[in-house]
């Protein structure tokens, strides 16, 4: 190895890109590519570090598999952040295994990573969880223990289990402050604040109150009745009837299910479902085809049945009725509704979902974006939405591990 | 004797459902189609084709049903459902941990197909012991009877619906999908239709099914 690559190395090391790219700025050998990449994504030039790792990665093509691999890994890694979900994983997984047949078994394990939290921000996961599953986290460095854990948090929460989201986020904060890594704690604090933000509000009667993640868990599990606003669906225990695409039949569920053990009014019902401000002999013949189909959808779950007044809502089993809502009413909630469940959808699909036009979910899209509540990755129509509860990919780069001869 | 071979006549296509990518199991309750996509059985009626409810349970593989139940194989087990509650009321062994694919109910068993071993068993659906294995020679997907007969989907390069002689596993006559177009889960409704899991189409489609030629 040469001086001066030994010299850029060891000034990327050290945090300091610019020495580094003194050292070779001009070289257009693979090694030099390859230091001026990740130079260049330390200094946030991701278009430019791409660029210098593709050349890198030709330039040592397959006669030098190991260099070769570790440049498609730090690639992967910089299509990631730059939320480039389209990047062919298949070449990162041809290349995680070139790396742990030639001994490099940390990037190894970085690879299987990168995997795992593509699978995770897609919605993926088993596959995010079977990956993980391949690697031990005890022998790792701290950084990656924390990334490790960071992903097994991003999973249980996404599927609401919120004791070992804890707990995992217990073993990323030690791992992440044994790293000394500010940028890192950070972000698992981050991540931890979440589990202590109300989430939803509980409605039940005529009693309202913000609850957290855990409370979410504890009262879908109840076996209660539960009108769920964020994901517009009634459930019951593992039951669920979507009615995200239905949203008059939505409003009337809602609204039957805040006046429970009462009934509501028909006058009630036609203002929450057709927010008629005036009503006609039309309406009421509307609200009576609406409500038989209602009463079709949840008759696994309740009856809805008629009282001199209007409707009452009637569970089976005389379970109680309960009501999930935003902490605060949306106005976008059909489009959240659908992103809550971590999916990554594009927004041709939540259109075609919601029965509206593409148009209208773009406006709504752009509203939640601006409000740090959806995000995005991939461009034009490849571009997906997600839930910004869905933990996403940090710009916490570990090039540095790909050095040469490191 | 050579099976007769016809194309099938998929009389028409439901999906793909957003949020659902993957069709594995189908079976049908004489109410709604239920299919598998992994994380969910869904609950679809056949005359619109709409998602009516859905169990969180996982559902990777073969679907059947018994009447009263649901069947569901799952990473080398097959859960018994309560359609009611979704709860896992028992759970048997599956023959294989990872090529289980399609699942049947009939005559107190059940039958299950493995799609690399080229297999049907027939088990005891207590136990999950094997009674009987018939051999094919195509990957077998979906498993489905109709009517005392027994029909399986195939998919390896191409894809068709096979009615086989359930002792001897010879094919009697067969279905071929339009090219590109294959099956995963398969049921009939006991009646004239079929219906077929698309599998990573993320389709449910309705096959008609030939009249007996008996």
């Amino acid at each position: 190895m040469d001086s001066l690559i030994t010299a850029a190395a060891s000034a990327l090391a050290a945090g300091d890109p610019l020495r580094a790219l003194n050292c070779v700025a001009l070289r257009e050998d693979a090694p030099a590519l390859a230091l001026r990449g990740i130079a260049m994504a330390q200094l946030g030039d991701l278009p430019q570090a791409q660029h210098l790792l593709k050349r890198a990665a030709r330039v040592f093509g397959p006669k030098q598999p190991l260099a070769h691999a570790r440049c498609v890994v730090a690639q992967a890694e910089i299509a990631f952040v730059s939320r480039e979900l389209g990047w062919p994983v298949k070449e990162l997984a041809s290349a995680q295994v070139t790396l742990k047949q030639n001994g490099d078994a940390l990037n190894a394990v970085h690879a299987c990573h990168l995997q795992a939290r593509r699978s995770l921000l897609l919605g993926q996961l088993d596959d995010a969880e079977r990956l993980l599953g391949t690697v031990d986290p005890a022998p790792l460095p701290p950084i990656r223990r924390a990334a490790h854990e960071m992903i097994l948090a991003g999973i249980a929460m996404q599927r609401l289990r919120t004791v070992p989201a804890r707990e995992a986020l217990a073993r990323a904060r030690e791992a992440a402050h044994l790293s000394r890594v500010p940028a890192l704690k950070a972000e698992v604090a981050a991540a931890a604040q979440r589990l202590e933000t109300p989430v939803a509000r509980h409605i039940i009667g005529d009693h309202e109150r913000l609850i957290l993640l855990s409370d979410v868990e504890v009262l879908l599990a109840s076996g209660t009745l539960v009108v769920d606003a964020c994901r517009r669906v009634v459930r019951r225990g593992k039951v669920v009837i979507p009615l995200a695409s239905r949203a008059v039949l939505f409003a009337l569920a809602r609204a039957l299910a805040g006046a429970w053990p009462n009934d509501v009014c028909r006058t009630d019902l036609l203002r929450a479902a057709f927010q008629a401000k005036r009503v006609d002999e039309s309406h009421r013949a509307r609200l009576r085809v609406e409500i038989g189909r209602l009463r079709q959808l949840l008759r696994p779950l309740a009856d809805v049945q008629a009282t001199p007044q209007g409707f009452a809502l009637r569970p089976r089993n005389d379970v109680a009725v309960n009501v999930l809502a935003w902490p605060v009413e949306e106005e976008h909630g059909a489009v959240l509704a659908f992103l809550a469940d971590g999916e990554a959808w594009s927004s041709s699909a939540l259109a075609l979902a919601l029965g509206i036009s593409q148009r209208t979910v773009q406006r709504s899209l752009d509203v939640l974006a601006e409000e740090g509540k959806v995000q995005w990755f991939g461009r034009a129509r490849a571009r997906r939405w997600t839930a910004s509860s869905v933990p996403g990919f940090t710009t916490i780069m570990l090039l540095p591990t790909l050095l040469p001869g490191g | 004797m050579n099976p007769t071979t016809s194309p099938a006549d998929i009389i028409g296509e439901f999906g793909p459902y957003p949020g659902n990518a993957q069709v594995n199991g189908v079976t049908y309750d004489g109410q709604v189609v239920w299919w598998a996509s992994n994380k969910r059985l869904n609950a679809m009626d056949p005359a619109s084709g709409e998602i009516v409810r859905f169990l969180e349970v996982p559902a990777h593989a073969g679907t059947a049903y018994d009447g009263k139940h649901l069947y569901q194989v799952t990473e080398g087990h097959i859960h018994k459902i309560n359609p009611e509650t979704g709860d896992i009321l028992s759970t048997i062994p599956a023959p294989s941990a990872d090529d289980s694919s399609g699942l049947a109910w009939a005559e107190g068993s059940l039958w299950i197909g493995q799609y690399e071993g080229r297999k049907i068993h027939q088990l005891d659906p207590q136990t999950g012991a094997i009674l009987r294995t018939i051999t094919s020679n195509r990957m077998v997907t979906g498993v489905t009877w109709a009517d005392g007969d027994l029909w399986h989907g195939t998919w390896d390069d191409d894809s068709e619906l096979r009615r086989i002689d359930p002792h001897s596993g010879e094919v009697l006559e067969s279905l071929t999908m339009p090219e590109g177009i294959g099956i995963s889960g398969l049921e009939s409704d006991g009646q004239d239709r079929f219906f077929c899991g698309g599998g990573g189409s993320g389709k449910v489609r309705v096959v008609r099914r030939p009249n007996k030629k008996r």
